[in-house]
């Protein structure tokens, strides 16, 4: 929710947890040494026998490729999970992630993001 | 694993060992060597997904050929396989290596086999063997190929008819080339039982490709 | 690992211990009896009595077969492993991360894979396990997650092993110099201690 301008009379909106996802998730993919995003369990076993590992699978639509995210009024908790290359630093790329999707759903929702996020693979050459 | 030998253990303080001037990562001579067994078991059970993947990608025509002979048909027989791998990431850890690796995998896929024909026993019958799947390619002449495709699924629908005790342990010596010690270790079952089983299946196949010829 | 497609005629024990299993009227186990007609090694006794032949003839009648049904071509589609990594790739195990800064963590068995890649290319040298821990946070954290500076300290223990002939003491040296370096420049994270222990060694020609 957000009521931009002094006087105008309030615009009320909601940013929909898939739509803060989306955002997240390209953002986090552009970050120079991110080589791609990675799903989480519940989405990789749609598809799979059974429910496997997970008793709980978090709701589909909840979560772009890699990413998840919660609204809660006007913040947003965001996970990102990347995968990166052998070479660049871990730390420094997972804090400019962390960074980088902040600033784009602050910049295009408003919403104060708290992102986590995790390296969950590193290429080898 | 051999002799332990203690060789560099060392304390460093943090920060005061890498030097900012560090050397660049040695070019690798080659790449990704290939690595044996053991290694790649240790790696898969300190989570190396990669590890992990190369030891299924090796094993995994044997299991699926077992599961095939087993099962009776491909598709139930890729169920049992994509479980069976599941089952393996999931319980590597516990591998302890008292047997070979192949055996515990054979193992898994076994008791996945064994779990699928008892869900689906009474609505899908063993026999309806899935021969399509065993049409063999390029014979010179067509009827003497489908005369060999004929007693080919002959024996195939001889095998499903065995009890299926019996026909694990006679695809795992016969088609496997196991030898009765290991099967008696994948089976759980006494070595004198495994004897005995694969006798029957043996005399009993006998038997039903007697009248076919 | 070898595995055994080839057929049932290979590497076989041909009398395994234990009971008989069908005795045969002249006193032969037919189990036993099989097993010998099929490894080639029958006696003069089972060569020629009848009882005896009539078990080797059903082994000989079927034995073609069998070992042509053994030779099929049998695989399985390349999406069933495929489908099995997927779900084994996302099976990340929330424990099994490594912080590197308040809300930036790495994989473990990431990190891990990534230090055995660094024995992996030195030659004559071939990572098995590698632990890392990480130190625990002191009890007393920095107020407000502003302790971003740095993160905590590993420690790291491999197992290698090592061509014959390789100089145990100046490659370990290296390998632990380069993890210290690596763990710092590429995961980000100072490593406080590195202990190599070599448990095996290979020789290049058994090696393939």
């Amino acid at each position: 929710m957000s009521s931009p301008g002094s006087s105008a009379p309030p615009v009320r909106y909601h940013v929909a947890d898939l739509a803060v996802a989306r955002i997240a998730a390209r953002r986090a993919r552009a970050v120079p040494s991110v080589v791609g995003l990675r799903a989480d369990l519940s989405q990789t076993l749609l598809g799979l026998a059974g429910t496997w590992l997970n008793p709980d699978p978090v709701p589909p639509d909840l979560r772009a490729e890699g990413v998840t995210v919660a609204v809660h009024g006007d913040r947003a908790d965001v996970r990102v999970t990347v995968v990166t290359e052998l070479g660049p630093n871990c730390r420094e790329l997972a804090l400019t992630v962390q960074g980088e999707v902040a600033r784009a759903v602050r910049e295009a929702t408003g919403l104060d993001a708290t992102v986590q996020v995790t390296i969950a693979d590193i290429e080898l050459p | 694993m051999h002799a332990t030998t203690d060789t560099a253990r060392a304390d460093a303080p943090p920060g005061s060992a890498a030097p900012a001037s560090a050397p660049a990562p040695p070019a690798a001579p080659a790449t990704r060597a290939v690595l044996d067994e053991t290694t790649l078991v240790v790696r898969a059970q300190e989570g190396d997904v990669h590890a992990f993947e190369e030891l299924a990608r090796r094993h995994q025509d044997a299991l699926f050929r077992v599961a095939v002979r087993v099962l009776g048909n491909r598709a139930d027989a890729e169920d049992a396989l994509q479980e069976a791998l599941l089952d393996a990431w999931k319980k590597i850890g516990a591998f302890r290596g008292e047997a070979a690796f192949s055996t515990w995998m054979y193992r898994i896929v076994t008791n996945r086999c064994t779990a699928l024909l008892r869900r689906s026993r009474p609505t899908v019958p063993v026999s309806e063997i899935g021969d399509d799947a065993l049409a063999s390619p390029g014979s010179h002449s067509p009827e003497r190929a489908a005369e060999m495709d004929a007693e080919m699924a002959a024996l195939s629908r001889a095998v499903a008819r065995l009890p299926e005790e019996q026909r694990t342990c006679w695809v795992l010596r016969e088609l496997e080339g196991l030898g009765y010690a290991e099967i008696a270790e994948i089976t759980g079952a006494g070595e004198t039982a495994v004897r005995g089983r694969i006798h029957r299946a043996r005399t009993a196949l006998a038997e039903g490709m007697r009248e076919w010829r | 690992m070898a595995l055994n497609p080839t057929g049932p005629a290979s590497a076989r024990t041909p009398d395994p211990g234990g009971a008989p299993v069908q005795m045969l009227a002249c006193g032969r186990d037919a189990a036993l009896v099989w097993d010998h007609a099929e490894a080639g090694v029958l006696d003069e006794h089972e060569r020629t009595c009848p009882h005896c032949r009539s078990t080797v003839s059903d082994r000989d009648s079927l034995g073609g077969l069998v070992g042509r049904m053994a030779a099929q071509p049998l695989r399985p589609p390349p999406n069933v492993l495929e489908q099995v990594m997927g779900a084994v790739v996302a099976d990340l195990r929330p424990h099994d991360l490594l912080v590197l800064a308040p809300g930036a963590s790495l994989s473990r068995p990431a990190a891990a894979a990534a230090l055995r890649h660094i024995v992996d290319s030195m030659d004559g040298l071939r990572a098995r396990s590698c632990r890392i821990e990480q130190e625990r946070p002191a009890p007393d954290p920095a107020p407000d997650g502003t302790d971003a500076t740095i993160a905590l300290p590993l420690r790291v223990t491999v197992t290698v092993a090592a061509r014959f002939g390789v100089d145990l003491a100046s490659v370990t040296a290296r390998v632990r110099q380069m993890m210290i370096s690596a763990g710092e420049r590429a995961l980000g994270v100072p490593v406080a201690r590195v202990d190599i222990h070599v448990v095996d060694v290979w020789d290049e020609r058994e090696d393939r």
